[in-house]
Parts: C-alpha cells; structure tokens; sequence
C-alpha cells in the first residue's frame, strides 16, 4: 500500500467546495407565494392574487364552497362536503402549499409568479 | 499489506459503517430524511486505505444490511439509499482520484452532497414526477456541507489512527 500521509485535514481544495457549497444560500427560493390557483373539477381554472383581500364562492360538483383570501393567506371557510377535511386545513400561505377538497372537486394551490386575475 | 489482513479490516470497516447506519436510525430527526451520514466515516476510509471497489463493497454492504436490520429492505426508501450510496461512492472515488488539492473534509462534503441532491432529483423524477422537490436541494446542500464536515473531520482522525496502525502490523 502506498503511504498517503501527505494528507492534511484541511486543504485549499476544500476550502473552494466549501464556499461553492455556500454559495447554495444563494439559490434557496423564494418560498413567498404570490397568486392562488384554483381548479375546480379538473376543467375550470380561476387565478386570483394573494395580497387582494376577497371572498370567492365557488360551485363544484355537489355545491358551493367559499373561499377567503385575506393578507396573504387562503383558507376554505364552507364546504358542502360531509368531512369538512378542507376547512380544518386552515391557512395555507406558502408557495406550493394546497387545499384539496375531494367531494367537491376543487384544488387550490399556491403559486410563484404573480399574473392578474384571469378567469377561463 | 497481506490480503489476510486486507480483508480483515475491510470487513471491520463494513461492520463499523452497518452498526453506524443502524445506530443513527436512533437518534430522533427534527425533519425527516437528514441524517449524519456517520456510516460514510468508514466508506471514506476504506476508499482512501483501499480504493473504490472495496469502498463500493463496504457502500452496498452497508445499504443491504443496514436497511434488512431496520426493516427497511427494498422499500421506496431503500431505492434513495442505494441510489444515493452509489453516487456519493463514485464522487468520493473521483474527487480522491483526480482532486490533488482536495483533502478529507472535501471529499466527505462531496460525498454528502452527491447523496442528497441523487435522492432530491430522484424523489422529483420518479415519485413525485413534479418539481416541487427542488425546492429542497438548495437547503439540503447547506445541511450536507455541515453533516459532511463533521463526517469528513471524523474520518481523517480515524485515518490517522488507522494508518498507523496498518503500518506496523
């Protein structure tokens, strides 16, 4: 076995993948969302801001479910569903972050980029 | 050195790295999927002592064994294990190979690093089949670069010890 002694715990090398590795503080995304889709049956679609306070109403497959955006934050507040699973959801304010209410067929997400309020 | 002894420390070195892997399961984690990585403190070992096809040994050895002892065997979660042991193993192999300046810390940090940006690109491919995962990769290099030098540091105090050792024996 050759000897391999030469090695120091610390060289210039390493000090290089360090600030590299680093330099990775840099591409941590913005996790601040900055509009809100909505999908309702997987063929309406509704794009609304996150920083304009309103209150949506939304029909769906078996009834209307309204939806609060206020200061940057997105919760369901009625549902006509029986488990009300998307109301104890609560707030969701972060980029990615989702609301799913399966009988009624409506998913809103949040998302990066900000677009105005298109309906389709 | 004798093969006798060769294979003698190697299969110390696996059972080192195996009890570490399965020790670290202990250790409650705040977030899942951050470990230490301790077990790479003896795949860089045996890759600076022995070369890449016995730190691949002791790599899959540790993966096959460690995952059958926490019951983890061949699970999705076994799939990034081995998939990110192999990667860190062919990093480490070609830092230590063609990086002359790079020292022990350095190839431990690339070794972290390659481990969990192979699992985030795999979770986002193959799992999830969105992006939302690389989100993640940014704030995992940070936590490798930390965890990465702590394994790294570790694994040149051994080497020292060890050499020594090997030398005289």
């Amino acid at each position: 076995m050759q000897s391999k002694s030469r090695y120091r715990p610390i060289k210039i090398g390493d000090w290089i993948i360090v600030l590299l590795s680093l330099s990775a503080i840099f591409f941590i995304p913005n996790y601040k969302g900055e509009k809100i889709r909505i999908i309702v049956d997987n063929e309406r679609e509704f794009i609304y801001p996150l920083y304009e306070n309103r209150e949506l109403e939304i029909v769906g497959r078996i009834g209307t479910t309204t939806i609060v955006i206020e200061n940057g934050k997105v919760s369901i507040t009625d549902a006509p569903c029986p488990l009300k699973l998307c109301m104890r959801k609560g707030w969701i304010s972060k980029k990615g972050e989702q609301i799913i209410c399966v009988p009624n067929r409506i998913l809103i997400k949040i998302e990066g980029e900000y677009l105005d309020a298109i309906t389709e | 050195m004798q093969l006798q002894n060769r294979t003698a420390y190697i299969s110390l070195f696996t059972a080192a790295a195996i009890s570490l892997f399965v020790i670290e399961t202990f250790i409650p984690r705040p977030v899942p999927g951050i470990r230490l990585g301790l077990a790479n403190i003896f795949i860089l070992l045996v890759l600076v002592l022995f070369g890449f096809k016995e730190a691949m040994m002791v790599g899959m050895f540790k993966v096959i064994a460690g995952n059958l002892l926490i019951g983890r065997l061949l699970t999705p979660s076994f799939i990034f294990s081995i998939s990110g042991t192999i990667m860190s193993v062919v990093v480490m192999y070609l830092a230590e190979k063609y990086g002359k300046k790079i020292s022990f810390v350095g190839i431990s940090i690339l070794g972290a690093e390659a481990h969990t940006t192979t699992q985030v690109l795999l979770a986002s491919r193959l799992f999830l089949g969105n992006s939302s995962f690389l989100y993640l990769l940014s704030p995992f290099v940070i936590l490798s670069l930390i965890t990465g030098s702590i394994t790294g540091v570790t694994a040149y105090w051994l080497y020292l010890m060890v050499e020594r050792r090997i030398n005289f024996a």
